[in-house]
C-alpha cells in the first residue's frame, strides 16, 4: 500500500474509538516531551526522531515496533512523509503520516451537542491538543460562541451549516494560555465582543464591557444567558449561566480541580479574590447546575459521551479538598504550595488577546501549541 | 562581534521546510574536515530545537548559535 496523508480529524476518531494503531512521532525529544498527543484511552505510542532515520536508517527502523497500522506524526508534515517514504521501503504496509503536522492536532476542534431540546443547542467544541473547551450556542438563526480558540474557521462552518449568523462572541476572561479566536471572529462576522473591563480594559478592539448579572437574550427570545462575575483567575473572569440549567466557567470552575489564580503575579491577592467567589457567588447555585469548564487535565474527567461535562455537586464531592477549605488564609497557603512555573509564552499570549501585540501567523501556531497549564492544582485529588 | 569564528563551509539553507535542511547539514557536514566548522543559515523555526537534536545524533557539535530576526545560524564544528 502507498503513504497517504490523514487528517486530525481522523486521528481524533481513530482515539477516541479505540482503533488499534501505533502513533509513530517522529518530532526531536525536546518538542515531544513538551506536547504529545493524548485521548481517552492509552495509546501505543514510540518517539523515534527523523533525524535519527537520517543519520542511521537501518537501526532505526528496527526502533520501530512492527503494527499492522502506523501513523506518524510530526512537527509540519514533510518529516513524517520522508520517514513514511523509508517505512513503506522497508515493508510496512499501511502507513499515513498527519497532513499539516502536529500544529494541525493542536488546533483542531471536535463539536459533541450537550444539548439539543428545549428550543435552542448547545455544543461543546473539545480542543484535544489543548485539553480546552470552547461552546457554541445557536436559536433561531443566531449563533453565540464561548472562548472561541483561534481556529475560527471551525465555528464560522458549524454556523453556516445550521444556516445561522455568529452574533455574539463572549470572552470569560482575557486568556493566557491559548490565541484568543474573538477579535478575529468579530472581525470577519461582525460579531460582538463581551469580556470583563478588568481583563480586557485598554484592549485595541471594540468589546462591550460586560456587568455582574447582566442578562443577554437571542432576537427570536431563546435561552437567556446571564454574566456572573467571578474573580480569582484573572480580577474579570466571568462566568455565563445559560438557561439556568448550564454555567460556562471559563477557567473558574473545572471538572478536576480550579484555575490557578497566580498567573497574573499576585498569586495571594487573587487567592482571595478566588476564595470570596468560591463562598460567595459558586457556593449558592444549584448543586444541579451542569458546569461547562474551559479546561480538562486529563481525559478521565471525560463524561461516558466523552464529553467535559459535570454537575456542580458532583464537581464539589470530587474536589472536596478545595471546595471544603472554611478559611481564606487555608485557602490562599493550598494555592501557594501548588504553584508551579507558568510557560514562558503566557505573558505574550496575554498581549495578543487584547490586541495589543501582533505577531505574525507562524508565530501564532508556536506561541499556541501545546497543552494549557490552567488548573492550581495539577492533580488535586491524587 | 565576539571572537570571529573560522568557517570553513557556508550553507544556505532558507526557505526549506523540515526535513530538509537537516538532511542538507547530514550531507554537508561530511564536505569539511573533522574540526572544521560549517555554518548552516535557516529560517525554518523547527531548526530550533532540530539541529541540538540533531548535533547530538549525529555527534557533531554546535559551538555557536546566532539569531537574527528570523535567521538563525548554528556553526557547526564536524567531531565525527
Amino acid at each position: 500500500m502507498n503513504l497517504r496523508p490523514y487528517s486530525a480529524a481522523e486521528l481524533f476518531q481513530w482515539l477516541t474509538e479505540k482503533e488499534d494503531f501505533l502513533l509513530l512521532d517522529v518530532r526531536n525529544n525536546v518538542e515531544f516531551d513538551r506536547f504529545k498527543v493524548e485521548g481517552p484511552y492509552p495509546i501505543h505510542m514510540a518517539n523515534v526522531p527523523y533525524m535519527e532515520f537520517i543519520e542511521f536508517e537501518e537501526e532505526s527502523v528496527a526502533k520501530v515496533p512492527r503494527a499492522d497500522k502506523v501513523r506518524i506524526v510530526c512537527a509540519k508534515e514533510g518529516s513524517a512523509k520522508y520517514v513514511g517514504e523509508i517505512l513503506v521501503k522497508n515493508g510496512y504496509r499501511d502507513v499515513a503520516y498527519l497532513e499539516a503536522g502536529i500544529k494541525s492536532w493542536g488546533n483542531y476542534l471536535a463539536p459533541a451537542r450537550v444539548s439539543g431540546t428545549d428550543g435552542y443547542e448547545l455544543h461543546q467544541f473539545r480542543r484535544p491538543g489543548k485539553a480546552s473547551c470552547s461552546y457554541a450556542l445557536v436559536s433561531g438563526n443566531e449563533m453565540m460562541v464561548f472562548d472561541p480558540a483561534k481556529n475560527i474557521s471551525a465555528y464560522q462552518m458549524f454556523a453556516h451549516e445550521r444556516g445561522c449568523a455568529v452574533t455574539k462572541t463572549f470572552e470569560t476572561h482575557r486568556q493566557a494560555d491559548y490565541i484568543s479566536g474573538s477579535p478575529q471572529l468579530a472581525a470577519s462576522t461582525g460579531a460582538q465582543i463581551i469580556g470583563n473591563e478588568n481583563d480586557f480594559h485598554g484592549a485595541a478592539f471594540e468589546y462591550k464591557a460586560v456587568q455582574d448579572n447582566e442578562i443577554f437574550n437571542f432576537s427570536n427570545g431563546g435561552p437567556e444567558i446571564k454574566a456572573l462575575h467571578m474573580p480569582g483567575h484573572t480580577p474579570g473572569s466571568t462566568s455565563y449561566l445559560i438557561d439556568n440549567r448550564y454555567l460556562v466557567t471559563g477557567d473558574t470552575v473545572f471538572i478536576l480541580s480550579i484555575g490557578r489564580p497566580d498567573l497574573g503575579g499576585k498569586a495571594e491577592e487573587w487567592s482571595k479574590l478566588l476564595y470570596k467567589t468560591l463562598k460567595s457567588k459558586i457556593d449558592v447555585l444549584d448543586d444541579d447546575l451542569i458546569i461547562l469548564p474551559g479546561h480538562y487535565i486529563e481525559w478521565g474527567e471525560a463524561n461516558s459521551e466523552q464529553m467535559f461535562i459535570d454537575t456542580l455537586g458532583s464537581i464539589k464531592r470530587k474536589n472536596a479538598n478545595i471546595y471544603g477549605i472554611q478559611k481564606e488564609a487555608d485557602f490562599v497557603q493550598f494555592i501557594v504550595e501548588n504553584i508551579r512555573k507558568q510557560p514562558d509564552e503566557y505573558a505574550e499570549i496575554r498581549k495578543v488577546n487584547a490586541g495589543l501585540l501582533k505577531v505574525d501567523d507562524e508565530d501564532q501556531e508556536i506561541m499556541d501549541l501545546g497543552k494549557n497549564e490552567c488548573a492550581a492544582s495539577m492533580y488535586a485529588n491524587k | 562581534m565576539s571572537e570571529a569564528i573560522n568557517v570553513a563551509k557556508v550553507m544556505d539553507l532558507k526557505g526549506l521546510a523540515c526535513p530538509m535542511p537537516v538532511v542538507k547539514v547530514s550531507k554537508g557536514i561530511k564536505e569539511v574536515q573533522v574540526g572544521e566548522i560549517l555554518q548552516a543559515v535557516t529560517s525554518d523555526p523547527g531548526a530550533l530545537t532540530d539541529f541540538p537534536a540533531w548535533a547530538r545524533t549525529s555527534g557533531n557539535e554546535i559551538v555557536k548559535t546566532e539569531t537574527v530576526g528570523k535567521e538563525t545560524s548554528f556553526y557547526i564544528k564536524r567531531t565525527a
